[in-house]
């Protein structure tokens, strides 16, 4: 059994698909590439494939991770790559592959978000300055369990703001190695609410996700660009 | 939405044709006939296919709100723009959905408004065998089934002027302009190359959760086990049946092109189809972890068709007894008797499956409340076999329907049971159905708008308009269907819910003077139909065609024929 650490973007329409529906494109895009995947083991197999981070609906993500176990069957990573970028679906699209030796599957450290914004931008500015320095901001989530208040700023830095026309440019950075971590659209809801403006969620936008060390791979990966 | 495996996008080509399917996306995508259509005007004529499903109401109001017009999913261009707008259309209450669509395009609502700059609006699928309710939208209407007829369509569309295409579209074979002077009812087309045509080979795949969510292929085409109650079993005649190594081969080539690991093999009745076992394993042998089904399972051989399923992929299964009593099938014609359903269910949960649906009908011609208790009594038997060869592990569940008598059937002008003696045989249902078997009664305010425009005539187009606008849409969704604007527009119609609409309904005890046999020839003669109507009355059993015996039917001849594997 081998394990391939797939890149890939998902951008255009697809960035309406859930997290579930995302897997699914996945899985069936290494079906029509012809890779096998390997199946769990027990009454109803399942292959096995992982998104580590799952991605909001609405967003768009540069450089996302599919972590997949493969049959010995499967091709070589250039071939497999080759394979999968031709079989994945518009919206979705491969950009490396990598081996990796490691079994465990890759935790998410930190990822980082940009959203464009409409409104007026030194509004925005403001709000980003009260989010990092006035009363840490905190949200409250309702679920079938109760409710549950998270402090935004716990996970949440380097935020920033430049202003674009008609609006502005927003990044900041998520941690995911401190307790429960805000989601992105709580973090552009609060400084929207601050900023008096609407929150435009479908221009998010996943820029890059940093994996913990055991997700490293030893090896160069393979590029798309390697083959063109 | 779009942006699915397999989509076809060919810009700024002309004619562009826009193919739609009146509901929600996650129905439409699962529609196999959109799938057919939009497979050959894309690969085999010059015609670009594109797609557009009906918006559910939220966002139809945002599009409104926002003055977004409907678009296409393909070139995400207007649907306005289009030279033809195509709309598969599969029953009744899929009316108001055209309605809104039409109306969220910008495109006049009415054939006759439209002018030069709108597209051809065009209708097929089986809810044409009566286009009456809806004519007044359409420009044409297509009468059976297109596959032959494509390239001819296209054709007409490279006229220079919207006259001309609907004048070039008139001389097209199959094809009734509701609006123009025709002599006569048009003839319903049969694909008589169904048999040397390949299926779907690389069909669209959805990303987003579907209904029918697995590669389909059609095995067979036209089903005449003769039940007289079935309108797809008219509409669809004579029977085809597509060779096994065409099954299989496209079966391969659409799992490769689609990522599934499922394959349907679909027809109105796959297990008639001549090659069932051979195609079932050469399917599953193709690689492992492919599952094969089967939509549904004749209770007469069903014992034989579920031997055939590998032990990993026994889930649930339907059976259709459709009637609860021996005297009322073999009015039927529907020829299952109480052994041959025992054996089916012994079937069922001697062979591990987890989950048995049974199939009924209530409001049946010649039904009494008899034979309603009687599906209690049948679900009754069947706990029991569950019981004592499953051990409570397998679920039952009855799932009961109201009849609505179809255009183009022997019962095509039988009385509707009507609400009240619908409404009383549910009842007396809940009350006599065992506790432990589920009980699914269908909606019974949306099968009176079923009855009101199965059978309508002309005129009944101001009905569904009047109810569209007072706020009917999704009718066959029970969450969006709204009772209170069907009734008050029935009411202003002078109708009440349940009685045909149009003027001169009902339409008396001769079928010649029902107004869809003035628009649609289905090609089955007046008298089969008075025949079998008879028959249903002894009742006498009418044999299936594919047994040798010729039931003069009327639809076979001038180069339309049966085509069964040897």
């Amino acid at each position: 059994m081998r394990t391939w650490l797939v890149s890939f973007a998902r951008r255009g329409p697809a960035r309406y698909l859930s997290h579930l529906d995302t897997l699914r494109a996945v899985q069936r895009t290494f079906a029509r590439a012809g890779v096998e995947l390997e199946l769990s083991e027990g009454m109803r197999p399942k292959p096995r494939l992982s998104l580590p981070l799952p991605l909001p609906v609405g967003a768009a993500a540069d450089d996302e991770l599919a972590v997949a176990r493969v049959t010995d069957a499967a091709p070589s990573a250039r071939d497999g790559l080759l394979a999968l970028t031709a079989a994945a679906p518009e919206g979705l699209e491969v950009t490396a592959l990598r081996e990796s030796p490691l079994r465990a599957r890759p935790q998410p450290l930190r990822a980082r978000y940009a959203c464009e914004v409409r409104g007026d931008a030194d509004a925005v500015a403001a709000a980003v300055e009260a989010f990092e320095e006035d009363e840490p901001p905190r949200v409250v989530r309702r679920g079938p369990k109760g409710t549950k208040t998270v402090d935004l700023r716990r996970s949440v830095g380097a935020v920033s703001c430049r202003a674009t026309p008609g609006g502005a440019h927003l990044e900041f950075v998520v941690r995911y190695d401190v307790g429960t971590a805000a989601r992105p659209q709580e973090v552009i809801e609060v400084i929207a609410d601050k900023a008096g403006i609407e929150p435009v969620l479908h221009r998010l936008r996943r820029v890059e996700v940093a994996f913990a060390e055991a997700a490293r791979v030893q090896h160069a990966p393979t590029q798309r660009s390697a083959r063109t | 939405m779009g942006g699915e495996f397999n989509l076809r996008r060919k810009p700024g080509v002309r004619p562009r044709i826009v193919l739609s399917y009146p509901d929600a996306y996650e129905v439409g995508i699962s529609n196999p006939g959109l799938q057919i259509l939009y497979e050959l005007v894309n690969d085999r004529t010059p015609a670009a296919a594109e797609r557009a499903y009906c918006p559910l109401p939220d966002m139809a109001d945002l599009m409104r709100a926002r003055g977004v017009r409907l678009w296409s999913l393909e070139s995400a261009e207007p649907v306005a723009a289009c030279d033809l707008w195509g709309f598969t259309l599969p029953h009744e209450l899929a009316c108001t959905n055209v309605l809104e669509m039409l109306d969220l395009a910008g495109v006049p609502l009415r054939a006759a408004q439209r002018g030069e700059g709108d597209p051809v609006v065009m209708g097929g699928g089986p809810a044409v065998a009566d286009p009456w309710p809806l004519a007044a939208f359409f420009d044409a209407f297509f009468i059976g089934e297109v596959e032959g007829r494509m390239a001819a369509i296209v054709e007409a569309l490279g006229a220079p002027t919207r006259a001309g295409r609907l004048a070039a579209l008139a001389a097209v074979p199959g094809v009734w302009l509701p609006h123009a002077a025709q002599a006569g009812p048009v003839e319903r087309q049969v694909f008589t190359d169904f048999a040397r045509t390949p299926p779907v080979e690389r069909p669209l795949v959805p990303l987003v959760e579907a209904v029918h969510d697995r590669v389909v292929i059609e095995v067979m085409r036209g089903c005449t086990a003769g039940c007289r109650f079935c309108q797809a079993g008219i509409w669809y005649r004579p029977v085809r049946e597509r060779p096994v190594d065409m099954v299989v081969a496209a079966a391969e080539r659409a799992l490769a092109a689609t990522g599934y690991d499922e394959v349907s093999l679909v027809s109105l009745s796959s297990c008639d189809y001549s090659g069932i076992d051979e195609a079932v394993r050469r399917i599953r042998a193709l690689r492992p972890g492919i599952r094969v089904s089967l939509p549904s399972l004749r209770i007469d051989s069903a014992a034989t068709s579920l031997a055939g399923f590998a032990a990993e992929q026994r889930g649930s299964v339907t059976l259709a007894p459709e009637a609860g009593t021996q005297a009322l099938r073999e009015r039927l014609n529907k020829r299952v008797d109480e052994a041959q359903f025992d054996d089916a269910v012994r079937a069922v949960f001697s062979g591990g499956f987890t989950g048995l649906k049974l199939y009924f009908m209530i409001g049946l011609p010649g039904e009494s409340d008899d034979d309603v208790v009687a599906i209690a009594a049948m679900a009754a038997t069947a706990a029991r076999r569950a019981k004592e060869i499953a051990r409570g592990r397998a679920r039952l569940s009855v799932s009961v329907s109201s009849y609505v008598p179809k255009p183009h059937t022997p019962f095509e002008l039988e009385p509707f049971a009507g609400e009240a003696t619908l409404r009383r045989r549910q009842a007396l249902l809940r009350e006599a159905m065992p506790r432990h078997v589920r009980l699914s009664l269908h909606h019974l305010e949306s099968s009176l708008v079923e009855a009101t425009l199965a059978r309508g005539g002309p005129g009944a187009d101001r009905l569904v308009e009047d109810a569209w606008r007072r706020g009917a849409r999704f009718d066959s969704w029970t969450e969006h269907f709204a009772e209170a604007a069907w009734r008050g527009a029935a009411a202003a119609a002078g109708l009440a819910l349940g009685e045909p609409a149009g003027e001169g309904a009902p339409w008396g005890e001769t079928g010649s003077a029902a107004p869809w046999h003035a628009a649609v020839d289905a090609r089955v003669t007046p008298a089969f139909l008075e025949e079998e109507r008879r028959r249903a009355t002894e009742p006498a059993a009418t044999a299936d065609c594919r047994d040798g015996v010729c039931v003069s039917c009327g639809v076979c001849g001038a180069g339309v024929e049966m085509e069964v594997l040897a």
